[in-house]
């Protein structure tokens, strides 16, 4: 019985991890493009971009799932989700959207936070707009941004489980599938709980590492 | 001739007019300390010198080169304005060192790029053809910078490790490692305690006696009197009054003068 269950449970996981790095993939760097937009001058944009955040920011991620995966069959000609993994890539457009808004307010913290005169001392020594990005302010808005990304990429791992709701066979899936009745099992509650295991070794690693890159980053005060 | 010359220099940010033509020369060698109440335009002065600002109006020049002039769009570009800033050095009241960076590294980083950059573009830099020569003199540059403001044991500390004073005076060997013409101070002491300006204004006593061109802003008017040639006083965004030591603070005509140096010997 226990080689089954974790056979099932380690499946539920493999999908998890896929979610949460599908999700990481894309928002990592959606999120820097919409940090640009949020804090572009021109107008219109800045407005898009802060109301995109403010729509995927203000309502619950379980709700957009369900909208990203249901509403397409309804309005388009042809369902873009009627395809092998068509459950995954909704899950993961809903997730990377989502996230990248999360992530897009603490790049914007992160470049607003390095001080203006750090710009102002590479453009009187003659440095260009490049290098003063890369050699003087990136590092700094990295520092910044560690902490509060490193809270927000183990929040995701936990979030994945949020995806069941439609019917993503992810890890929670997986444990709850022996309660409910599958695998010749019904009523099995410690497969449900024994998940907790798979998140905790997991974030445990996670934040070791980001331990690990704050540590690095701490011997400059600024 | 003059090594600067600022020409009706006007400067306004939306309705406010800030900078109300602003005139003055300096020489080669000469120190010119600017003096005035807060908010009279001092900052935004030098920031206009540095190409931080765009004046509205007005004209600068370098040594018979003019690096900006509001009518001449030539002189508005990005990599005009790029080359120009290096005619001019500036330290900030906040130093604005480079967090990373050690000592060392923040006074070459601006240098080694530029020779990577004129290496790549015009084959040579200084009259180096190969980068690693070049930034070899650069970092013995930086070793001399060091020592003359007193620093050569730190050049491996990083800036959070160092005094506010101590940091200041790499502020200052970093605005000489491109070797500007005009070396600007905004208020290099105030963001110290007391007992740290003194290293401070030594270094730049003795870059006066090495011959620098300097442009300082102070508020410490003993310092100024006794250090510069010439003593402007900024009233309200124009020169109120602008002379010899002896005669601005020591024997002000104008009004608004004596009622500032007033104000400051009551402290
Ligand atoms: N970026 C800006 N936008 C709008 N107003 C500005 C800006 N920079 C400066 N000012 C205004 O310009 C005026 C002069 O400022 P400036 O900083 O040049 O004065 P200052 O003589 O250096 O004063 P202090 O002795 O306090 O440093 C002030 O009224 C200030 O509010
Ligand atoms: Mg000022």
């Amino acid at each position: 019985m226990f080689i089954t269950v974790i056979q099932a449970l380690s499946e539920g996981f493999l999908e998890t991890l896929k979610l949460f790095a599908v999700t990481l993939v894309g928002a990592l760097p959606l999120g820097l493009v919409i940090s640009f937009g949020s804090m572009s001058r021109f107008t219109p944009l800045r407005w898009l971009s802060r109301f995109v955040v403010w729509v995927f920011r203000g309502t619950p991620l379980m709700l957009q799932l369900i909208i990203i995966f249901y509403v397409p069959g309804f309005v388009l000609p042809q369902n873009p989700w009627a395809i092998s993994g068509g459950r995954f890539w909704a899950a993961a457009v809903a997730f990377i959207i989502n996230y990248a808004c999360y992530f897009s307010e603490i790049y914007r913290g992160g470049i607003e936070g390095v001080p203006k005169g750090q710009q102002e001392a590479g453009q009187v020594l003659g440095m260009t707009k490049s290098q003063i990005f890369f050699k003087v302010t990136l590092l700094q808005m990295i520092k910044r941004i560690v902490p509060p990304m490193s809270n927000e990429i183990i929040t995701l791992v936990k979030d994945t489980s949020i995806a069941r709701i439609i019917s993503l066979q992810e890890l929670i899936y997986a444990g709850y599938a022996f309660l409910k009745g599958s695998h010749g099992y019904s009523g099995l509650i410690w497969p449900l709980f024994f998940t907790g295991v798979y998140y905790l070794a997991f974030t445990g690693l996670l934040t070791l590492l980001f331990a690990r890159i704050e540590k690095k980053m701490r011997y400059f005060g600024g | 001739m003059a090594v600067l010359q600022v020409e009706n220099i006007q400067k306004n940010f939306g309705k406010v007019e800030v900078l109300k033509g602003i005139d003055f020369a300096v020489e080669k060698g000469e120190v010119l300390s600017i003096i005035g109440s807060s908010g009279s335009g001092k900052t935004t002065l030098l920031r206009c010198l540095n190409f931080l600002e765009t004046p509205q109006e007005g004209r600068i020049t370098v040594n018979g080169e003019t690096l900006f002039d509001a009518a001449d769009s030539h002189t508005l570009s990005d990599a005009a304005i790029r080359l120009n800033r290096l005619h001019f050095g500036l330290v900030f009241q906040q130093f604005n060192l480079f967090p990373q960076y050690t000592v060392k590294r923040n006074i070459t980083l601006a240098e080694g790029l530029l020779a990577k950059e004129r290496i790549k573009k015009e084959g040579s830099y200084n009259g180096y053809t190969d980068y690693r020569e070049a930034l070899a003199a650069i970092d013995q540059k930086a070793e001399r910078l060091l020592a003359e403001v007193g620093l050569s044991d730190k050049q491996d500390s990083f800036p959070c490790q160092l005094s506010g004073g101590q940091q200041q005076r790499v502020a200052i060997a970093r605005a000489l490692s491109m070797e500007p013409d005009v070396l600007c101070f905004d208020e290099p002491t105030s963001a110290l305690d007391p007992e740290l300006t003194g290293e401070v204004l030594r270094v730049i006593r003795e870059l006066k006696a090495a011959g620098r061109t300097m442009i300082i802003v102070t508020h410490e008017i003993e310092f100024a009197r006794d250090v510069s040639d010439t003593v402007m006083f900024m009233d309200g965004g124009v020169v109120a009054e602008i002379g010899s030591p002896e005669q601005v603070i020591g024997n002000p005509q104008n009004s608004r003068t004596r009622e500032f140096l007033a104000r400051f010997n009551e402290r």
